[in-house]
């Protein structure tokens, strides 16, 4: 898997996510409701042998507004849902890939996100990422 | 002499080259053993009979078309074909052991929190040949 390939691969799907403005790597700056794909947490190798599988545990980060704002709680809501055309986990797992083989969204942690000296309540989706280990 | 990583490990099966789909395997190889004690011994005396044992593999499952493991391995069931495995991998002057096999057992399981494996089962028939690449 070629990490470049896979972070542009999820970002396209994600983007087609409507209102969700979707950057493939961090950001310098956004505007919420917002979304990136961050560097992987760890690339797992050699889960088979001859280089036949690798795993990837990558970050996908959306950020909505303020931490105290209902509209931002509202919003936010809507991508953590477990299904829906604004749900995170159901636009990425039932996307089409080349770079990869299998993606699922393992689960949701929720924090305050600072973007550019900007504190946005966010939430960071865990990506489990399969795929070849040799293209 | 140096310690050997498991990664290079290559293992066909039926003459598939299903490396790239497994991720354990083992080569057991034991013998009949008999118990040849007599009286006035203190402690069992053996000797070894035929030569045997079992091999396993397997992996994540992976539906490529004609060399999957499901592909290959499942319609093996009950038949006996050629298992060929190099514990090094692949290299001039690695060792390889090649050895007739009966297909025992598919299995596949699926875990909802995780990817599909399978395994494979499968009992020696005769000699197992070790030769160096």
């Amino acid at each position: 898997m070629n990490l470049a390939a896979v972070m542009d691969q999820v970002g396209d799907r994600a983007n087609t996510i409507t209102g969700l403005r979707v950057f493939r790597y961090p950001p310098p700056q956004l505007t919420p409701p917002g979304a990136w794909v961050d560097y992987p947490d760890k690339i797992e190798f050699d889960k088979a042998y001859s280089r036949g599988a690798d795993r990837m545990i990558l970050p996908f980060a959306v950020v909505v507004g303020k931490v105290s704002d209902r509209t931002a709680r509202n919003r936010l809501g809507l991508y953590c849902d477990g299904a829906g055309p604004k749900s995170v986990k159901q636009v990425l797992e039932s996307g089409v890939y080349t770079a990869f083989h299998e993606l699922t969204v393992l689960d949701i942690e929720f924090d305050p996100i600072t973007v550019a000296a900007n504190v946005y309540m966010g939430a960071v989706f865990t990506l489990d990422i399969f795929g070849k280990g040799s293209s | 002499m140096t310690f050997v990583h498991g990664k290079n490990t290559f293992i066909s099966l039926n003459g598939v080259n299903l490396s790239t789909f497994v991720d354990t395997s083992d080569l057991d190889l034991d013998s009949d053993e008999h118990d040849v004690t007599t009286y006035g011994k203190n402690s069992h005396v053996v000797q070894g009979g035929l030569l045997g044992g079992k091999a396993t593999m397997g992996g994540t499952y992976d539906n490529t078309a004609g060399t999957g493991p499901r592909a290959v391995i499942k319609p093996l069931r009950g038949t006996v074909v050629t298992l060929i495995r190099r514990p090094e991998g692949t290299g001039a002057g690695k060792p390889q052991d090649s050895v007739a096999v009966l297909v025992k057992n598919y299995k596949e399981t699926n875990p909802v929190a995780d990817m599909v494996k399978w395994t494979c089962e499968m009992t020696l028939s005769d000699d197992v040949t070790s030769t160096t690449q």
